[in-house]
Order: C-alpha cells, then structure tokens, then sequence
C-alpha cells in the first residue's frame, strides 16, 4: 500500500529530500527468505549474552553489594571505586579495553558452538558485559539489602546469630525475593547493550541486520525488523515485570 | 567465667549512651543490678531512654562509656584482661529479646522462625529442634500454627511466637520493649498472660511497657526512666502507692487515670 502511495504521488520539495527512501524501503523485508537464519541466530546470539552476563554478574554483584555495605573504610572504598568506574564510562570502551586489553593476554582458542557462537569473541563478550552489569546489580542489591527491615537484623542478632548468618540466613533471601525484577529489568537492558558486541564481530541480532544491509544493498528494512524484534521481546518483558512488581507490593505485609 | 556477684545477673554500671556526639544523652549514667528471678519493669515518659536501656543489655546498642558485667563478663569491652576476645554471639544467645512489632522472619515458617538459630549455633539436629518448638508452641497454644507463615497470623499471635522464639534458645533472661503496644487491644491479653506464666516459672525478665496493670500484678522490680536517668526505683507498691520524686508523680498522675 505505502507503494502505491508513494508512486501516485507528485514528487515535490520534500519528498526530494527523502530521495531513496520512500516508507516502502523502511518494510521491504524482500531480504528474509534467504537471509532468515542471520535473524533467528543473532536473536538466540542476544538472548544468551545478555541472560548469561547478568547470571554470571549476580555473584560478584552480590558481593561488590556486601563490600559498600562493610565497616571497613578500604573495602567501601575500592568497591565503590569498581562501581563508580564502570557506571562513569560507556559500556563500549570498556568491552575494547577487556576484549583487546585483558583477552589480549588470555588468549581463547577459537570453537564454535551451535553451529554459530565462536567461543573466542562470545566469551570476552560475556565478561565485558557482565563485569558491567555487575556495577549495576550491585547497587541494586544494595538497595535491596537496605531495604530489609533493620528489626530483622536485631532479631537475628539477639537469638545469638553472628552478623554473616543475619545476613546469609534472614536478610539476603528477603533482600533478594524483592530485586528479583529489577534484575528481570537488567537482562531486558543488556538485551539492548548487548547490540554493541556486533562492532567485534559476535554475531548477535544487530551483526546480522548489519551484514544482511551489506550484501543486499536494501539499507533500512534489516535494521528496521530488528528494532522490531527487540521491542517484540523487551515491551512484553517489561510489561510482566511490572505486573510481577505490584503483585509483590500488595503481597508485602509487617510480620 | 568467674561469678563475681552470688545473685546479680546482669551488673550495669554508670551506663551511658550519646546520640549525634553527645547532643542527645539517651542514657546518662545508669547503675543497676539485675538479679536472677527478678521481674524487672522499666517505666517513664517516651524519649526517656527506655528503650536504649534495654538494647544496650545485648549490645544492639552500643554504650559510649559504663560496663554491663553479664554473668560474670564485662560485655562491653572486645577484649578483657586476660586477653581473651569477647564472644558476643554466645552472650546473646543466653539474653532473649522480644521487639514491639515481632520482628518474625516473613521468609519461614513460625516452625522455621523457632528451628533456625537453634540449629544454626547450637548445632541442634532439625528434630531435636522441631521437637523442642513444637513443645514451647504447644505452650503458648499455637501448636497447630506451626507451618503457617508470620503473615497469616494475628498480632497477638505473632507476639506469642516471638515469645516463644527467643525461649527456644532457653536463654538466662528474657528482655521485652513494649511487647503490646503494636497490638489491638484485644489481643494485649493474651500476650500479657504468657508473659505472666513465663515470670511465674522463674525467668528473670526486664520488661518495658505501658501496661501499668502488668507492672503491678507481675512486676517484684520496678524501674522508672526520665532523661536518661532512674530517677526512682522500688517495689511496685513503693512505686504506685508512695511515689517520691515530683517527675514520677506527674507520670503517674497521667499514665493511671
Ligand atoms: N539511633 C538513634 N539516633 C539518635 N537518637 C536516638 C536513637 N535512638 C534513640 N535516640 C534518642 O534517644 C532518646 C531515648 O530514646 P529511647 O528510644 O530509648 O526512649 P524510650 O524511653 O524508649 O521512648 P518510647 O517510650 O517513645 O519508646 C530519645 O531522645 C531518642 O530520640
Ligand atoms: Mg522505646
């Protein structure tokens, strides 16, 4: 239909400037067909480095959290130096300092796995993610964390628990329960972020959109299905989430 | 561990305790001795340092200068003289707590919130534990409570498990901070009278709390608290019927109505 539209038309100024670009070329996906497999890879591709990365940054997340909580002025301080580093400086400075700097060093020997993931460029890809997200979900623990109620540490403490059993056994596992979406919502952003790996070469969804533009010369349509793909994924996402948060606030009571 | 006092089993000595350095002196140099069997009720007007007087007793806060000699050891001192580290989590685990809004653990069940801290740091089996919870929930009456969860029961409920709780780890002496006043008053009762079978089966308590009736009736010790001091101390018939200080008449005179 825009086709149509855009050929019955008289051309006029303004249309000269869009030259080429006429709203049938934002959904010519003339390209699928053929070039399919780049999509539904680079979408399992994303899938994977972003739920991966933030799985593989729960842990040192959880204990970049308990060091900005310590007593200790040293530990506060190089914790919150890590935090303060990787949430000052774009995530695409840091994924060339890691992939050339560190895995330049540690050198992964080159194996695919599903048929498409080379190990040597997805696994630097994953550490450069995940130390990153690690910044992020550490606040969010640590907000978490303060968010317990400070009785629930007293009583703890006055049944005779040392202060890492409060912590392990009563303040963590609620702390826990209660950022479990804003987690949720830190895969739904590296879903995103994780479009930068494609200026290394991993072959997530943007590599695909932009290597299907490149050997079919049609500019727009790819990046415009993947756009379209990500919304797909991320609205819905968000949308659960929201509803799995305000359930859980209606839940919350004091015990 | 020598004893030094026969009797005493917690020595406070010329407590004190300053907020905001030294601006609020919530306590300001309390000296008492808490004996075994002792029923100890602590009254005052709200602000009075109540509160910060019965949490320094385990060390949930932690006094700027005085010694709190419990059985025998100076609990406010990291180390003492002989060298030795303090083990705080082995004091606490002989001095109960009660908190006025319960403080259960939301995350387990009333049997868990009782099992926990007995297996954790007595290396009690988990049927032992049960065993022992389920006998000190019969107790109360809350028996068939016991894999229900904190939120499913009623504030009076959740006192008598916070109650029972803290006993589970058969402590020397059981503190309480307005264990009623979160409560409708309905259910103040039924708390009040497993605090009354408690101090009848010879458990040294200290007991802040509104509820005069209680200080009265249970209460061999009372305590009254204003601007960080004991300005009076007697028994509750010294205290009720024959109070001395200006400061402890007018409170009575709004408190008993
Ligand atoms: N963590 C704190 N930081 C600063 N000031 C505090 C803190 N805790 C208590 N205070 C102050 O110390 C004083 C004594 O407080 P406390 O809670 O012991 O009184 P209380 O007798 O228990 O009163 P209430 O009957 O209202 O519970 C008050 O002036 C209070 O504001
Ligand atoms: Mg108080």
């Amino acid at each position: 239909m825009y086709l149509i539209l855009a050929q019955s038309a008289k051309t006029t100024w303004w249309q000269s400037l869009f030259s080429g670009m006429s709203p049938a070329s934002f959904f010519n996906f003339s390209f699928l067909p053929k070039y399919l497999s780049f999509f539904w890879q680079g979408l399992v591709y994303t899938l994977l480095l972003s739920v991966l990365s933030v799985l593989v940054a729960v842990i040192p997340a959880l204990l970049l959290a308990l060091g900005r909580l310590s007593k200790s002025k040293a530990i506060k301080g190089i914790t919150g130096g890590y935090i303060a580093v990787f949430r000052s400086t774009p995530l695409l400075v840091q994924l060339y300092i890691i992939y050339f700097g560190l895995f330049g060093l540690i050198k992964i020997p080159s194996h695919t796995i599903l048929g498409f993931i080379d190990i040597s460029r997805f696994i630097p890809g994953i550490c450069a993610l995940a130390l990153n997200s690690s910044a992020y979900v550490a606040e969010i623990f640590r907000a978490g964390i303060l968010a317990v109620d400070a009785g629930q540490t007293e009583a703890a403490r006055s049944l005779g628990l040392s202060g890492w059993q409060a912590m392990k056994l009563v303040v963590l596992p609620q702390a826990i329960k209660n950022v479990l979406p804003a987690l949720a919502n830190e895969v739904v952003t590296m879903v995103k972020e994780s479009s930068i790996c494609m200026t290394l070469g991993m072959m997530e969804l943007m590599w695909g959109a932009k290597t299907v533009a490149g050997t079919t010369y049609i500019t727009i349509a790819p990046y415009v299905l993947v756009a379209i793909i990500y919304f797909a994924i991320n609205f819905p996402a968000s949308k659960a989430i929201e509803a799995v948060e305000r359930r859980m606030r209606r839940g919350d009571r004091k015990v | 561990m020598e004893k030094q006092d026969n009797e005493s089993l917690i020595s406070v000595r010329e407590l004190k305790k300053y907020f905001n350095d030294g601006e609020i002196k919530a306590l300001d140099g309390i000296t008492v001795d808490i004996n075994k069997g002792d029923v100890m009720v602590v009254i005052g007007p709200s602000g009075g340092g109540k509160s910060t007087f019965l949490r320094s007793l385990n060390l949930l806060e932690v006094p700027t200068s005085g010694q709190i000699i419990f059985e025998g050891v100076d609990i406010t001192k990291k180390k003492s003289d002989d060298g030795k580290k303090l083990d705080l989590p082995l004091h606490r685990r002989k001095i109960g707590m009660v908190f006025q809004h319960f403080n259960l653990f939301p995350h387990k069940t009333i049997l868990q919130n009782m099992t926990l801290a007995p297996m954790k740091t007595k290396g009690l089996s988990q049927a032992e534990a049960e065993e022992k919870a389920l006998a000190l929930l019969e107790r109360v009456g809350l028996k068939d409570r016991a894999d229900a969860y904190p939120s499913q029961l009623s504030g009076g409920q959740k006192q008598r498990v916070a109650i029972v709780r803290a006993l589970a780890m058969e402590p020397d002496v059981m503190l309480f901070d307005e264990p009623t006043s979160a409560l409708d008053p309905e259910m103040v009762g039924e708390v009040l009278a497993v605090m009354k079978e408690l101090a009848k089966s010879g458990m040294t308590m200290v007991v802040v709390t509104h509820e005069m009736g209680f200080a009265k009736e249970v209460g061999n010790r009372i305590l009254f608290i204003s601007e960080g001091k004991i300005v009076e101390e007697g028994t509750p018939d010294q205290i009720f019927n024959d109070p001395q200080s200006p400061r402890l008449q007018d409170f009575l005179s709004k408190v008993l109505i």
